[in-house]
This record gives structure tokens, sequence and C-alpha cells, in this order.
């Protein structure tokens, strides 16, 4: 009997590369966010006046959280994994050992998705001493973010399964995940768009997980919650289930 | 499955792919300690025969057994006794030479420790010493071909399979490979390879299955299949495409077989047969007689693929 532990055991690859260059990926990484968080946050935030009761900042710092999360996981997901999958030919190597096709799939999401969170947790402690994560309510946001990168990490594992070349994750970002990030209540609440967009934001999933981090950090949850949460993970387990099919079907050639 | 020495055994095997088919109903065994090579041109279905061995591939009808476990139910088991050397190295370029053999065998649940050493082990046996450290970046091909096959033995395989093991390398670690296998064969391993380089089969195989156009054209030992295809030795001589024609009408009628490539006409000596009458039909200048090598019979059996190339 072979334990079905392989998805393990390919997330250890992973985080063996990563412990050599971790600072210097962990950087690049926080990099990004807090450059939006000083121009966007506190620079342009400090024309506006009131968010919902809140500073402008404080508004924005959830869907922040949330960008960084899709970001980070996506980008380790497409490039990293698609390179894997075609020039370097490594899925098939690890095919060679007792591991199969899904479990691959597996210990990448759950790399992708690690990544994306370390990636949230570099920010939210570099936020915290800018004094914009001052309560234990961060915890069960973590959570959120952790499914959002998940879900990203997916969506990513998707993507690579239909990618002919590198360009396609580069119309994948310009096309999707920054318009994304821009429409889903990031910068301004969703409600003030027009009824068509309002309807396309609430399709796509990252303004749900804005919605619900910005609830568990403004200390506003409501039943809602449960809806957007269960939004998130049915989307998730489609795009799972989805890229399972799509990368076992192209290694067993 | 009652055969023990029997460690491969393949019945009927067909494996379509959506617009073609490779494997065209193939059945053959692998005897436990022997080389065996799989031969035959660019796309003949070798490496789909080997995909399907080591479970890369599912086969579409027909039987396989690897160590008496049925690979459609047993891959799992199967993959942990087998070792495998892909065509494609595909080692992980962001890794060391030694960190390569470590995340393989913590892939094959090896404990770390035994894992330990059985790295500096294999580094030792393919004299990858200098390079432990080193990432895999800065190795040679002839390198990385070494680092693919301590790869492959990192479980302590019952079966070796290697596709193409010597492709695209130079001379020197073309013969440090080779060296290797021999050590191998003389431990008793069992070996799966493919091959066009003909040389090779000779030299290392045990036995040979030709295989062109998804089947099996024959199988047999080196020798055996040289002495049933070809005969005893070859003359080979050149002469211009009008001298060939007048040639080749006389061999005919004398009774001899011959292969012609482009300006070059092998003739076949069978066992009652005599090199010296070739001489006396032919006038060229260029005329040798040579040992009938695998290569001779190849052509034979396969040779059409050859000449659509050039």
């Amino acid at each position: 009997m072979i334990w079905r532990d392989g998805f393990f055991r390919v997330w250890q690859r992973n985080f063996f590369y990563f412990r050599k260059t971790w600072s210097v990926s962990l950087f690049w990484i926080v990099l990004e966010p807090l450059m939006y968080l000083g121009a966007i946050g506190y620079g342009l935030g400090s024309f506006v006046n009131n968010m919902e009761g809140q500073s402008f900042v404080d508004f924005y710092f959830p869907g922040l959280l949330c960008s960084t999360a899709m970001m980070v996981s996506f980008f380790e997901g497409t490039y990293s994994n698609y390179t894997k999958l075609t020039y370097q030919k490594l899925y098939s190597i690890i095919m060679i050992a007792p591991l199969n096709p899904d479990e691959i799939v597996y210990g990448e999401l759950l790399w992708s998705t690690t990544k994306g969170l370390l990636g949230v947790i570099g920010v939210a402690l570099v936020s915290f001493f800018f004094g914009l994560v001052d309560s234990w309510r961060i915890l069960p946001a973590l959570l959120v973010l952790l499914l959002t990168s998940w879900l990203f990490s997916c969506a990513a594992m998707v993507m690579i399964s239909y990618a002919k070349n590198y360009d396609s994750f580069i119309f994948a970002t310009s096309g999707l995940i920054v318009p994304m990030s821009l429409i889903s209540g990031t910068y301004f609440p969703i409600e003030t768009l027009p009824t068509a967009m309002k309807i396309v934001a609430y399709a796509l999933p990252l303004s749900h997980s804005i919605h619900s981090v910005r609830m568990i950090l403004s200390d506003s949850v409501n039943w809602t919650l449960g809806l957007h949460l269960g939004y998130l993970i049915i989307v998730s387990l489609v795009l799972m289930k989805w890229s399972v099919r799509r990368i076992t079907a192209r290694l067993y050639s | 499955m009652s055969e023990l020495s029997a460690v491969v055994q393949i019945k009927n095997v067909v494996k379509k792919y959506d617009d073609r088919t490779a494997l065209n109903g193939i059945s053959f065994e692998i005897r436990k300690g022997e080389c065996f090579g799989l031969l035959g041109p660019n796309g003949a279905g070798k490496s789909t025969t080997m995909k399907l061995m080591y479970g890369s591939a599912r086969l579409t009808s027909g039987e396989m057994y690897i160590l008496g476990l049925n690979v459609k139910k047993n891959e799992r088991e199967i993959k942990s006794r087998i070792g495998v050397v892909p065509q494609d190295d595909g080692l992980d370029v962001d890794l060391t030479v030694q960190e390569n053999l470590l995340i393989f065998a913590n892939y094959h649940r090896i404990d770390r420790k035994v894992a330990y050493d059985r790295t500096l082990t294999l580094i030792r046996m393919m004299k990858l010493e200098d390079y432990q450290d080193r990432p895999v970046e800065v190795l040679s091909g002839g390198l990385r071909r070494r680092l693919a096959i301590a790869r492959g033995l990192i479980n302590n395989p019952e079966i070796l399979f290697l596709d193409e093991p010597t492709a695209g390398l130079d001379p020197q670690s073309r013969l440090f490979v080779w060296d290797f296998f021999q050590r191998l064969k003389e431990e008793k391993s069992t070996i799966v390879m493919t091959t066009h380089y003909m040389e090779e089969a000779e030299r290392i195989c045990d036995r040979i299955a030709i295989i062109d156009q998804g089947r099996i054209l024959d199988l047999d030992s080196p020798d055996a299949l040289i002495r049933k295809h070809v005969g005893k030795e070859v003359v080979e001589f050149e002469c211009s495409p009008q001298d060939s024609s007048y040639y080749t009408g006389r061999l005919t009628a004398a009774g001899f077989a011959f292969q012609v490539m482009h300006r070059s006409v092998s003739v076949l000596i069978g066992h009652n047969q005599e090199s010296r009458q070739v001489m006396g039909l032919v006038a060229s200048d260029r005329i040798v007689i040579r040992k009938a090598t695998l290569n001779d019979v190849f052509l034979k059996l396969a040779g059409h693929h050859l000449r659509d190339q050039s």
C-alpha cells in the first residue's frame, strides 16, 4: 500500500526550494502591495474624507490583502507551473515515481496557495507597523485569504492546462486579473457601479473575498458572510476538479 | 502469473491516440536478468511501449504485467519497484545534483537517512562527486544523463527502463554509459532500453525486438537475428546507379539477396553461399567483405523508413 500523500511531497519540493530563496522571494512579493498601500492607501487616500464610515486606508486595506492573495497565487500557479508542465517536463518525471497526476496537481495547488498566504502574511506584518492591523480579527480574515489563494491557484492551474505559451498569462493578467481587482470593491464600493457592472463584479470571485475580509476586519459580520464564503468554496471546487481532469489527461499521453 | 522468470509480459497490446495507432497488437516477454532492447526507426512505437510499461501512458487494449502485476490495477506498486530514465532527462534545474536525488527519493517515500546515504553511493557510482553540490544548470549533457540514470536507480529498482539512454551524448559519455550497463548486467539486473544505435544494441542487449509501425517484426538475440536475416557476412560495393541495375540483375540470377542504399549495394551472403562468387559478378574497385551486423538486419526489416528519410 502506497499512501496517497504524494501531494505533500510535491509541496515539500517547492518549500525546499523556497527556503533557499525565501528572503528575496518574499521581499519582491511584499514590495508591490506596499507600494500600492503607500501610493493609493495613504497618498490618494489622504484626499478622501470618509468611506462608508471608515478612513480610506482602512477601507482599502482588505482589498489590498485580497488582491495580494490573488496576484501571488495566480502568478505562482501560472508561470512557475506552466514551466514545470511544459519546458522542464517535471510533472512527467514526478509521475515516474509512485505519484498520480492528481497528487501532483493537489501538491502544486497547495504550494501556490501557501505562497499566496505567505505574501498576505508578509503584507499584514508590515502593515502592523502602520497600525492597520490592530485586532485578533486578522486571524479569521487570514482564513478567507487562504480560501482566496486556493481559488486563484485553481484558476491558474486551469489556465495552464489550456495555455499555448506564456503570452496567455499576460492576456489573462491584463484582461481578467487586473480588471477584476479594479471593479471588485478594492478602491471603491461596488454599490457605486452601474447595474450591469455590478452584476459582473458579483459574478467574479474577488468581490466576495473583499466583502468577506472587509466585514471581518471592520467587525460588521452578518449572515451574508456565509453566502460569500459559500460562493468562493463552490467556485474553487469546480476549478479544482476541472484542473485535475485537464492535467491528468495531459500527463497520461 | 506463474512464470516468475518473465518480469514483463505483454499480450496483444494496442495503443491508439486520437488520430493514429501507435501500437498495433504487440506481444512479448522480458526475462529476469536480461538486457532487452527495443529497436526501431523514429515513430515506430518504441517510446510508447516504454511509457506503457512504466505507467506514463495507458493501454487502449490488451494485457500487460510488470513483475507479475497488472498495469491496469497496480500502477503505483509497479512504479515503486522499477526505475526509469526517460528520453528527456527532466532534471530539476532549480536544484543541485544531490538535491535532485534527494527530492526524488522523497517521491519514492524513502526514509530520509537511507535516502541520503543512497544518494552518496549513486553519486560515487556515476562519478559525479565533483558536482554533488553544483546546480544542474551547469552540467554538460553527459553529466546530466548520468544524473538521470542515478535518479532512476534511487529506489533500487528490479527493472531499469531507459529510453534512448545515449542519444545526443559525445563518444566518451556514451562509453561511460555502456560500461555502466556492463556492470549492471554483471549484477544480473534487468534492463529494458530503446535505441536506434545498432552498435549499442548489438553490444549490450541479450535480446532485441525490432519494432516498426507499431508491430514487432522479429525478436531474438543479436546473433540469431543476424544469422536468420542476413547470413554469415556481407559484401558491400559502390557503383553508379546505371551499373547498379546491371549488377543487381546478375546477383538475382545467381541467387543472392541484396539491399540497395543510394550508390551502395550490400549483398547478404547466406550460409551455403560464398563471398568469392560475388567478386566474380561485380567489377567495382570499392568492394569490401565485412561481418554481417544488426544494421543489415535492421535495414532489411525496417529499411523503408531510412530510405524515406534520405
